[in-house]
């Protein structure tokens, strides 16, 4: 219905619940009066329900017949007053009814206030909240013994939350002849949007569910339904009764224009999306190979089309992430290059440039928006794609370790004791082509070992401890070494954990002085600290001198590796120069070359006995051709 | 301490294995700052650093690669510890070697670490002067390659009017 310059829908929708077998609340729709409410009736058998039925009667009547003459906070204070009258006059008549009543929540919004304004009055815990630009707030406050004593500061918020008295009125309508009525008047901007609803509502319903739907921009009568789902999801323990009332259409927000707009103007320009992946070669990719061009480019294009449409819609970008994903395994299971895969969403990148181009010949401002959204869709497409990467990254180091293992345990130890290399996960992924002599004791030191081995064993298994107690918590590098070493010794006879340790070790770090000092820094405390240790345990010489030497030997395995996982890695630079060398000495053959020919040319065109210069390398000189011979020196 | 090290040195020949692979000069080098660490003391960290960065130094000014320091570092350490554990009865003075032993492998893995990094810093600073250098010789090539053709064209068309004025044209 029209109000003035801000139109007013409202729409309201009640549900039994779960759990209770009738449905004691009571909805009050008039729009032309401009009269809403919600009321939640109590008492034994039908008593609620007429409790509640009563007072909507009651507030309606009395606002119908006095809508003129009072001012509209008297008139909803007093229509209240009415109805806990008519409430408590009925439980009197009847002895079925006694002890009956109900909470209200009212709202009036009277047609000839400018600019509009509601009126909002209430008794009990029925509560009534406003929706303004995004945010919501409660505009009533429950009537219930545990918020008089929250408000009056007697308990606290975690108290009130677990209160034995939580759920019950301190004020209804009904179980006295008067109550006190607490009246709000707000003033109503255009986009607002009122939720009156009963305690089954916000008691099963999160406070940021109901925002949500609040603010989903749908229209009130949908809203007022998904939130009784919403309810009936969270558990639906009690009846449930929202009333949504809306003040006139806010202006859309960007999201909602690409979600309606957007989604629509993206939609009719679908042929255009697909003429223009034709253009940029879509139809000749290898990911298109085996099947006719047109149902190619439909598939690939079309499908991402769609997808984009459906994320648009609806603000997501599942469709696209899927669409990615599937296009992405099927290409790569049949062994397909990655560098294929990017130049398609490259493609599709351009095509889609191409259509939101077109769009902002008309519209600017949606053009903009669908930028963004078109470029996080091509975002979600490459993340897919780079998980299904990541994914497969995985198999492969999974496959290589499993090989690996196999491998050993054909030839556990060869001709040199040697195993090629070592796959545990790691980055950089060096494989070091430096080999790793034994090292610890045999079976390490978690092998059961007796005697003078297992003595030292333990010694060392205490140095280590002693070492990383005394490392500080925030020193990770050298925490971090500690632990490489201890594997080491206690996997001494297996060279494969040294690398796989070291290449740990140095993880990601640069291939410079930054990378590598704070690393070789940290080896050395570490040494300075086991050699402390090794003095502070209480062992015989003989054993502190063993465990030394096994931990001093492990940790010169440990850097050695690491220096020459380092030197693997430098090693390309080198190499490449060398290849740029060989590549520049052919160029300036080439070119002395070209030099020489040019040279006979000019000869030639000269005649015999003619003078041509050479133009030095590099240089773009034009030679000089004497008609004549050249003057002699006047020397 | 000077005492220890003088029967560490007296190690030598054993460690550097003289009667099997004949005196190495290379590994020398190492022994000889293991000794150095055991004069100062592992504390006089400076002063070995130094000393183990001129071995450094030396070797590779002798051609040797990094690789193969590191490796011939590792052979004298375990040599060294052996020899150690055989020659001395008192484990302190064996647990002083070794913990000197360790410093020094320590050191001489991050100078090599150091120099390995600033070669490849400077290797990739002369590929780049390289390939700035290629790109103005396909310059060149390209522009001499024009000019030839241009000759050669001109060749061709003097070549044909000259036929032409002779009366040779064919018919």
């Amino acid at each position: 219905m029209s109000r003035g310059a801000i139109v007013i829908e409202a729409a309201g929708s009640t549900d039994v619940g779960k759990v209770r077998a009738g449905n004691e609340d009571s909805l009050l729709v008039d729009l032309d009066l401009g009269l809403y409410g919600v009321f939640d009736g109590m008492g034994g058998a039908k008593a609620g329900e007429v409790a509640s039925q009563t007072a909507r009667d009651a507030v309606l009547a009395y606002v119908t017949a006095n809508a003129d003459q009072l001012p509209p906070m008297d008139l909803v204070e007093n229509s209240l007053l009415h109805a806990c009258a008519a409430v408590f006059d009925a439980a009197r008549a009847d002895r079925s009814l006694h002890g009956m009543g109900t909470t209200a929540v009212v709202c009036f919004v009277p047609e000839v206030h400018r600019p509009r304004s509601a009126v909002i009055a209430h008794v009990g815990d029925s509560r009534a909240y406003l929706w303004r630009q995004g945010r919501m707030s409660q505009l009533t406050r429950d009537h219930t013994i545990v918020a008089e004593l929250l408000s009056r500061g007697m308990i606290s918020v975690e108290d009130a939350e677990n209160h034995p008295y939580k759920n019950v009125l301190s004020r209804n309508l009904g179980a006295k002849f008067e109550a006190a009525v607490d009246v709000v008047a707000i003033d109503l901007r255009a986009g607002d949007r009122l939720l009156l609803c009963s305690d089954g509502l916000f008691g099963f319903a999160s406070n940021e569910g109901i925002q949500y739907l609040l603010g989903s921009g749908d229209a009130a009568a949908d809203v007022a339904r998904d939130l009784i789902e919403l309810a009936l999801r969270g558990g639906g323990g009690d009846n449930i009764t929202t009333l949504v009332i809306e003040a006139g259409a806010a202006p859309a927000s960007n999201t909602q224009v690409v979600r309606t707009t957007g989604a629509a103007s993206w939609w009719q320009e679908q042929p255009r999306f697909v003429a223009a992946a034709r253009a940029q070669g879509l139809g000749r990719s290898p990911l298109c190979r085996g099947l006719p061009p047109e149902e190619a480019i439909e598939l690939v294009a079309g499908s991402f089309c769609e997808a984009l449409f459906h994320d648009l819609e609806k603000s997501t970008g599942v469709n696209v992430w899927t669409f990615a994903q599937n296009l992405g395994a099927g290409w790569l299971d049949h062994g397909g290059d990655w560098s294929v895969l990017r130049a398609v969403l490259d493609t599709l990148h351009a095509a889609a440039v191409e259509v939101v181009d077109a769009i902002r010949v008309e519209e600017r401002r949606l053009a903009s928006l669908l930028d963004i959204a078109v470029a996080r869709a091509l975002i979600v497409a490459e993340l897919a794609v780079g998980n299904l990467l990541a994914d497969r990254l995985r198999g492969v180091e999974r496959e290589l370790v499993f090989l690996h293992a196999v491998a050993a345990a054909a030839e556990p130890h060869g001709e040199s004791g040697r195993l090629p290399f070592s796959d545990d996960p790691t980055i950089p992924f060096l494989r070091s082509k430096r080999g790793v002599s034994t090292v610890g004791l045999d079976g390490g030191l978690d092998g059961g070992l007796d005697g003078e081995e297992g003595t030292t064993a333990r010694a060392v298994r205490e140095v280590l401890t002693i070492a990383r107690a005394a490392v500080p918590s925030d020193a990770l590098l050298v925490q971090r070494s500690i632990a490489a070493l201890e594997a080491i010794a206690v996997h001494g006879e297996d060279p494969p954990a040294v690398i796989a340790e070291a290449r740990e070790l140095y993880g990601m770090r640069t291939l410079d002085d930054v990378g590598l000092q704070p690393l070789f820094e940290a080896l050395e405390r570490v040494r300075l600290l086991f050699t402390a240790a090794v003095h502070q345990t209480r062992h015989p010489e003989a054993t502190k001198a063993r465990a030394l030497r096994l931990v001093s030997t492990c940790h010169q395995r440990l850097v050695a590796t690491v220096t020459g996982l380092l030197l693997d890695a430098v090693a390309p630079a080198t190499e490449r120069l060398r290849d740029a060398q060989r590549t520049t000495a052919q160029l300036r053959a080439e070119l002395e070359r070209l030099e020489r020919r040019r040279a006979e040319l000019e000869r030639a065109a000269l005649g015999p006995g003619a003078f041509a210069p050479v133009a030095p390398h590099g240089e773009d000189t034009v030679p000089v051709v004497w008609d004549t011979p050249p003057p002699e020196d006047p020397r | 301490m000077s005492e220890l090290v003088e029967r560490v040195a007296v190690l030598r020949d054993e460690v550097l294995d003289v009667s099997g692979v004949g005196a190495s000069d290379a590994c020398a080098e190492i022994f000889e700052a293991v000794l150095s660490a055991l004069t100062l003391g592992t504390e006089s960290i400076a002063g070995i650093d130094v000393t183990v960065q001129d071995s450094v130094a030396r070797r590779l000014a002798w051609g040797d690669s990094e690789s193969q320091l590191l490796a011939d570092a590792e052979w004298l350490f375990d040599r060294l510890l052996i020899a150690c554990e055989r020659a001395f009865r008192d484990h302190d003075d064996q647990m002083v070697v070794i913990e000197a032993a360790t410093g020094v492998s320590v050191m001489l893995s991050r100078a090599l670490a150091r120099h390995a990094v600033a070669r490849a810093a400077r290797d990739r600073a002369s590929r780049l002067r390289e390939e700035m250098a290629q790109r103005q010789l396909l310059d060149a090539v390209d522009k001499q390659a024009q000019r030839i053709a241009e000759r050669e064209r001109e060749l061709a068309e003097r070549a044909g009017e000259a036929r032409d004025g002779d009366g040779l044209t064919e018919r």
